[in-house]
């Protein structure tokens, strides 16, 4: 990994993101504003599937408004992390909690694709529901809120 | 706020144990990101509607009813976090010019909520079904949305700008 941060850190790319001031806060502001965009969207579709939250509107109708938000402010975390990364690669990329975080995105990425995506057409999920989806609802519900503790523990931990 | 004020929430010893402490600082303020986000990302939701953007039910009222409980709550402990954070280093907060720029960006949102309440609030049932809400409404949403955007900004500028632990 060393060598590999060493490379990064050299690129005028990431020496332009660590000079220019405002880069690294407006970039940081942007996907804070994006983990607003994301947590939102799944604390409904999460909450709808939990039995919790617009129990009187169809799984379907919930999951159709805030799915795809889900995806798109997951493409703008992508993209700020990145330059993020790029930016500092000494303080990411050689961080534990940094990989835990990924893994952790990987996980609830994978259980929104496969378990969310599906409710976005009907036929498919009517007969699914029950214990285990109320459960993997707020696993997946977790997942998300650990994902945004490593997040700020990335400053932390190294 | 007095200067004495400030030191006298720094010397004390709930703001000693917080400088203090190996990890609770970035506790207390994870709690608080993960606190603020759901606050925006519900409110965004309602903001939204009011705008004219179509959520996952028509009713405005009743959207409302689903997302401010989690707003409220979530609030609350935004507010609690940050007390914690600001008693930690409160003459440096004070001093810092985001800081102030991000409690004003709050009072304004509080105000907005207010006046929308005060005012569109009370007449919802001749807009509660139209997905283009009266222009009133519709300012009332992008105002919400763009002061709550910029305290996420503001926010995390004192990240950059706050003087650091004497």
């Amino acid at each position: 990994m060393e060598p590999l941060i060493n490379w990064i850190y050299q690129t005028p790319v990431s020496t332009t993101i660590r000079d220019v001031s405002w880069i690294i806060p407006v970039v940081q502001s942007i996907h804070i504003a994006a983990i607003a965009a994301l947590i939102g969207s799944a604390l409904v579709t999460e909450l709808r599937l939990a039995g919790v939250v617009a129990t009187d509107e169809s799984v379907q109708t919930v999951a159709r408004r805030f799915v795809p938000w889900l995806w798109g402010a997951l493409a703008v975390l992508a993209a700020t992390g990145l330059i993020m990364a790029t930016g500092e690669p000494d303080r990411v990329l050689g961080n534990w909690v940094f990989w835990l975080k990924m893994a952790l995105i990987l996980a609830a990425a994978v259980l929104t694709y496969l378990f969310r995506r599906p409710l976005l057409r009907d036929e498919e999920t009517r007969s699914r529901s029950g214990l285990h989806v109320k459960a993997l609802a707020w696993v997946s519900l977790l997942i998300w809120i650990g994902v945004i503790f490593c997040g700020r523990w990335i400053a932390y931990a190294l | 706020m007095s200067s004495k004020l400030l030191q006298s929430l720094y010397d004390s010893k709930l703001a000693d144990q917080i400088r203090e402490g190996a990890t609770l600082f970035p506790w207390i303020e994870s709690l608080h990101v993960l606190a603020i986000t759901i606050v925006v990302g519900t409110i965004a939701i309602v903001d939204l509607r009011l705008i004219g953007y179509p959520s996952h039910r028509r009713g405005a009222k009743r959207l409302m009813r689903d997302m401010l409980p989690f707003t409220w709550v979530l609030f609350g402990l935004a507010i609690v976090t940050g007390s914690l954070m600001f008693i930690s280093n409160a003459p440096s907060y004070w001093a810092d010019t985001q800081f102030k720029l991000k409690l004003i960006t709050i009072v304004f949102a509080g105000l907005n909520m207010g006046l929308f309440h005060a005012t569109s609030y009370r007449r919802i049932v001749d807009w509660d079904e139209a997905l283009r809400p009266p222009l009133i409404v519709r300012v009332a949403g992008a105002t919400s949305l763009i002061l709550w955007i910029a305290t996420i900004f503001l926010g995390r500028w004192v990240g950059f700008t706050l003087a650091p632990v004497q």
